[in-house]
Parts: structure tokens; C-alpha cells; sequence
């Protein structure tokens, strides 16, 4: 089965990614709840948006500066947004632990997220989206496509985007 | 010391322990994938080069390949010339290769030593000073 692929820029991922790894490390370390919501907000902001929730300073700042060169591949954007919303409930879960004064269980939770984010960002595997693409081969509704063709379910495609 | 600044130190030894065991395991993934690459190293040549080598993975549309890695190997051919061998490889053309060597993503590096043993893997973009200390190191 053929399906069409979409230009995604892994770049504004891994940005992404890092500002959650960096901003998670922080929360625990200053013991700062509200900073751990904060990323829980921006991710969920991102989910509801389609775009990776702290892409905007990749957009804005990083890009246009040339700080960070686009890494565009032929991929589908869909399970990376899912992995971001499986990142948005374990962090609100985490940021509710924390608040409800369940320490251990929320900075579990935040180390948890952080963690997944760093297999992303240094190891090329996408946890969430070898989930998405778990599920879609139980045809749930919304879990319609396929690991782009040669790549590991959750692995960064080892195609470029074709020009 | 007060309180706060003492848990303040406490949450970056165990922040620093937690990155700790992290990186432990990343470099047990990594170090699984040396032993892969000197299992498979029979499928890039008949007769070792007696060198050096640079094996680089990467594919025609590889934007981090053409702006960065490329660039840092160049480098790398210009500075030793004939002491290394630089073997690239196209994992589109060879996806039986870069599966043998368990290649999940590009670009990916990898150093031999003369005897054709992997001694070092770069999981992503390396660059030309990481590589030359890798080769040095040898």
C-alpha cells in the first residue's frame, strides 16, 4: 500500500524536544512545579495547533539566524503530534502529581517525559510514534498511516525529502 | 548551607545520576552496535585496507549530510589523505548493509581501526574534530 508522505522538519522536533529536556531538568532542580505545567501547557498548545509546541522559537529565532539548519524528510507529521500529546498528558499528569503533593510520582513523571524527549532527540527513536504506529495496525479510527517505506516504526526516516 | 540551597544540590546530584544512567545505556546501545559492525565487516571488504576507515552512511537527500557531515569529512580526507580510507555508503542503494550494521538513522559514522575492528560509532552528525581525535585515538 502506497500512502503520500509529508515534509517534515525534524529540526523544529528536535528543538522541541531539547526545550523540553532542558526546561524538565530545571523544574526539578529549582523544584518548580509550575515550570513543569508550563511545558505541559506549551506542549498541550502545540497538540491543539499541529505543530510542535515550542517550534516557534526554532521559527522565529533559530532558523532565521541560521543557528539550526532545517533537516526536512519525507515522513508524516501525524504520529509526531501524537507523540506530543502522549508527552501533554504525562506532563499535565505530572505537573497534577506535583501540585496534589505526590512528589515522587510527578517528578517521575517529568523524568519520564524528559527521557523519552532525549531517545528522540540523540537516539532518532520516537517512542509515541512507534505507539501511533502500533495502534494503526489495529485500523483504530485516526491511526491511518504506515511507517515511511524502509524505516523502523518510531526511527527517523533515513530518506530526505525528495526535491 | 541552608536548607533550600541544600536541596537544591541534592536534586543536581540526583539529576546528574539519573543523566548518569542515561548515557550509561546509550553507550550500551552503541556499544552493541560496534559489535555488529565488526561482525559485518567481512560485507565491505575482501582485503582490509590496512588503514584507518571511516565508513559514513548517509542517503542522496540527507540535508545534515550535504551542509555538515560531508563537509567535516572532506576535512578529514584533505588533513590525512592516505592514512584513512573513507568508505561511503548509501543506505538506499544498500539497505542490506546499513541493516547489518544496524544503522537506524543518517548520518551515521563509524571508525575502524588497521585490523578492521569498530572502534568508535557517531550516532548523527560528527564533526571533523570528533572524528580526527577518534582516529588519532587508534
Amino acid at each position: 500500500m502506497t500512502q503520500t508522505l509529508q515534509k517534515v522538519d525534524h529540526s523544529a522536533l528536535k528543538v522541541n524536544q531539547l526545550f523540553i529536556i532542558s526546561l524538565n531538568i530545571l523544574a526539578f532542580i529549582f523544584n518548580l512545579p509550575l515550570l513543569a505545567a508550563f511545558v505541559a501547557l506549551v506542549m498541550g498548545i502545540g497538540s491543539l495547533l499541529k505543530v510542535p509546541g515550542f517550534g516557534f522559537v526554532y521559527k522565529n529565532v533559530l532558523k532565521p539566524r541560521g543557528w539550526v539548519k532545517p533537516d526536512v524528510l519525507d515522513d508524516n507529521p501525524e504520529p509526531h503530534r501524537f507523540a506530543q500529546f502522549l508527552g501533554f498528558l504525562f506532563m499535565t499528569a505530572g505537573a497534577v502529581a506535583l501540585f496534589a503533593g505526590s512528589s515522587v510520582l510527578g517528578w517521575s513523571l517529568v523524568w519520564l517525559v524528559a527521557a523519552l524527549a532525549a531517545l528522540n532527540a540523540f537516539g532518532g527513536f520516537c517512542v509515541g510514534c512507534a505507539v501511533y504506529y502500533w495502534l494503526s495496525r489495529f485500523s483504530l479510527p485516526g491511526f491511518t498511516k504506515q511507517p515511511p517505506a524502509g524505516t523502523f516504526p518510531g526511527m527517523k526516516p533515513k530518506v530526505g525529502a525528495s526535491r | 548551607m541552608n536548607l533550600e540551597t541544600a536541596q537544591i544540590l541534592l536534586r543536581v546530584v540526583l539529576a546528574i545520576v539519573i543523566i548518569g544512567v542515561g548515557s550509561f545505556a546509550y553507550w550500551l546501545v552503541n556499544q552493541r552496535l560496534l559489535v555488529r559492525a565488526r561482525h559485518n565487516v567481512f560485507r565491505l571488504f575482501d582485503t582490509l585496507p590496512n588503514k584507518p576507515v571511516l565508513v559514513y552512511f548517509t542517503t542522496p537527500d540527507c540535508a545534515p549530510c550535504k551542509t555538515v557531515q560531508r563537509p567535516a569529512i572532506n576535512r578529514i580526507s584533505n588533513l590525512l589523505g592516505e592514512q584513512v580510507e573513507v568508505v561511503e555508503i548509501d543506505a538506499t542503494e544498500r539497505p542490506d548493509l546499513a541493516k547489518a550494521w544496524g544503522v537506524m538513522s543518517v548520518p551515521t559514522t563509524f571508525v575502524l581501526d588497521a585490523r578492521g575492528e569498530a572502534r568508535y560509532v557517531n550516532n548523527g552528525v560528527a564533526r571533523a574534530e570528533k572524528l580526527l581525535e577518534q582516529i588519532q585515538a587508534l
